[in-house]
């Protein structure tokens, strides 16, 4: 074997020892939740933990269809997170499309600003917006929740956007202006088709955020609003911690987020090739 | 045919805030006519393009489209289909696409797009690539695509922004031949730019030559490289270009620093200071004239481009390959007196001979 080969497979296989540490960090909780959900109550206190165990599928039972049961829940939280997401995207890719192309007055201020909001503490505003939606009435309401969440999402999916949009060639929807399209036309037909990657990373992003929002969710929600991350404290009381239905509501709360990546993964990839072959026709 | 595509550019100016970059534009493209845009690079050519297509509104001036008002024209109004120097394909479009594009977008019924495009592409020889994308295309391929896309709508006018410069030196050859045709075949009115002065002289009706956001001269390819208008026409034009040397008018000779050359017909300008041009084709070795030292042999095949010394200055000659001198030789050069340009030493401007 040539040295040059022998140092790129070491390389390789010291790649993968590295992979492999970080994907544990991320691996091993979730494993252990999905292990401890099949467990009863018995077998989820026993020390050392069991892995042996004959598995039950009543701590899903009681999530799914108990009485304390989280599918209002995860309604709320699909509303909250669907809501936020759509209004973000609708908001949003015109904005960034604006900021990027347009040459409008006081654009680096008000560039500027939208990352600033950014940089605020979510802790420090959450008084403010209770006392805002308590005065407005919104206290506990879809509209207000997701109000909120725009407030964060907006910024950073324009921020993020924009950066897309500035890639894109000016000169494609010229060519388009002048083979007759209008401006709406050469955005929907030239420039939305190159952003397909940018918005499907935007759309994962900010569903994600929202869906996993907690902080804003307990204190501007209540009996109406009340999503997934807030509802699994009905498994934690004073007395005891129902550690299976904790762990089952978690993993159940888990898979809207990982269908919406694989869904998206797809077009984040295809997203890149296109940028690829943009970069062939550019000078 | 009623033919279109008249262009007129009166008194044309622009500016990007404090720093203008054309003024005084003046230019009339007639019907059917292959015209250029020919400059240095930064000079204004592909800015007067864009005001003509409508992608920039002119600051001063008027643009008239075949007689009608159009600087104020949105682009799509004008009828203009043009190539841009990176060729705009879309991406995330087959090719078949992007050339369906300018018709889809008048509305085009599917059947006629199809069969337009068709022909588009076999014109531009690449009906075979229809179902690829623009990435999957090599560079030539590209610009006959972006060709193909213009082409389709049959515009009155096409606008061509370098199509030609990221092609390789071959195919670039090849090319300007085939767009030649083209334009010949579509009889349809060509405006052009390009700073390879081989190729605005090779395809080009006639052409403007573009310095520092103005137009210095206009006329046919011979007319600009036969009488160049300023001493900066005289010598960007030409392989290699014009020699360009100071020099003096006195008593029907002209003085080169120590080397004088006759020319009998230049005594009635008397005396002045003048800058010289001669092309490098003008000047014949071996045969009497004035003293020089050969300094380079540059041998191009047929040619060979002989740098000359002459009292110091740097003057180059062309000459037949199979001309016989050596570096550091001393031979004597004579200017063709008949083919002497005098341009004035302070302006620049030609001085009628
Ligand atoms: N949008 C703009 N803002 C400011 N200056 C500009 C803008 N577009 C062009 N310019 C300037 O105008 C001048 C002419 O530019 P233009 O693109 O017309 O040159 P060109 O002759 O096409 O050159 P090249 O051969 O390099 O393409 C240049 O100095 C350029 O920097
Ligand atoms: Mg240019």
């Amino acid at each position: 074997m040539r040295p040059g080969a022998a140092r790129a497979a070491m390389r390789g296989a010291a790649l993968m020892v590295a992979a492999g540490l970080l994907l544990a960090v991320w691996v091993v909780p979730v494993a252990l939740t999905l292990l401890t959900s099949f467990k009863n109550e018995k077998e989820v206190l026993a020390y050392p933990p069991s892995v042996v165990f004959e598995p039950t599928i009543k701590a899903y039972g009681a999530v799914l269809t108990g009485p304390t049961n989280i599918v209002p829940n995860l309604m709320s939280s699909l509303i909250v997170a669907i809501g936020t997401t759509l209004l973000t995207i609708v908001i949003a890719v015109p904005a960034a499309y604006a900021f990027a192309r347009l040459r409008l007055p006081g654009k680096k201020p008000v560039g500027f600003y939208v990352l600033a909001t950014q940089l605020v503490p979510p802790i420090g505003l959450i008084i403010p917006y209770f006392l805002i939606l308590n005065r407005v009435g919104w206290m506990d309401s879809y509209r207000g929740l997701i109000l909120i969440y725009l407030t964060f999402s907006l910024p950073f999916a324009i921020w993020l956007l924009v950066s897309y949009f500035e890639d894109i060639p000016r000169e494609m929807e010229e060519a388009a202006l002048l083979d007759r399209a209008s401006r709406w036309q050469a955005f929907w037909h030239v420039v939305l088709p190159q952003a397909r990657g940018a918005i499907a990373v935007t759309v994962t992003f900010v569903f994600l955020n929202a869906w996993n929002e907690f902080l804003f969710a307990v204190v501007l929600g209540g009996a109406t609003v009340k999503p997934v991350t807030v509802a699994m404290y009905n498994y934690i009381n004073t007395e005891q911690t129902q550690w299976a239905q904790l762990s089952a509501a978690a993993l159940v709360a888990m898979l809207p987020v990982i269908v919406l990546g694989i869904l998206a993964q797809k077009h984040i990839v295809s997203g890149l090739s296109a940028g690829a072959v943009k970069g062939v026709s550019r000078r | 045919m009623s033919k279109k595509g008249a262009v007129r550019l009166a008194g044309v100016g622009k500016s990007f805030g404090q720093t203008t970059v054309l003024r005084d534009v003046e230019l009339e493209i007639r019907p059917g006519e292959f015209f250029s845009l020919l400059g240095p690079s930064g000079s204004g050519k592909t800015t007067t393009l864009r005001i003509i297509a409508g992608l920039e509104i002119a600051t001063e001036g008027a643009v008239h489209l075949d007689g009608v008002d159009a600087t104020l024209l949105p682009p799509g109004d004008r009828d203009c289909a043009m190539v841009f120097q990176s060729y705009a394909l879309y991406p995330h479009m087959t090719v078949f696409d992007n050339i369906a594009f300018p018709l889809k977008m008048i509305r085009t019924p599917p059947a006629a797009i199809d069969a337009a495009v068709r022909e588009a592409a076999a014109r531009v020889r690449i009906d075979h690539l229809l179902a690829r994308r623009p990435g999957q295309l090599s560079g030539g391929q590209q610009q006959r695509c972006a060709l193909a896309r213009a082409i389709v709508r049959k515009p009155a006018l096409f606008l061509l922004d370098e199509p030609l410069s990221n092609l390789d030196a071959k195919l670039r050859v090849e090319t300007r031949v085939e767009l030649r045709r083209l334009q010949r075949a579509l009889d349809v009115t060509t405006v052009y730019v390009t700073h390879d002065q081989e190729e605005a002289m090779s395809m080009s009706d006639r052409l403007a030559i573009f310095m520092d956001g103005r137009i210095v001269q206009i006329g046919t390819p011979e007319e600009v490289y036969q009488k160049p208008a300023t001493v900066d026409v005289a010598a960007f034009l030409g392989n290699p270009p014009m020699n360009v040397l100071p020099a003096r008018l006195a008593a029907g000779e002209v003085v080169i620093g120590e080397a004088r050359v006759a020319a009998p017909h230049l005594a009635a300008l008397g005396t002045r200071d003048v800058m010289l041009g001669i092309r490098p084709s003008e000047i014949e070795i071996g045969a009497g004239g004035v003293a020089a030292t050969v300094t380079l042999c540059e041998l191009l095949g047929d040619d060979v481009i002989i740098d000359l010394d002459v009292g110091g200055l740097l003057v180059r000659a062309k000459a037949s390959g199979r001309t016989r001198v050596a570096e550091g030789e001393r031979v004597h050069a004579r200017f063709d007196p008949d083919r002497l340009h005098l341009f004035d030493r302070t302006s620049g401007a030609r001085i009628a001979a």
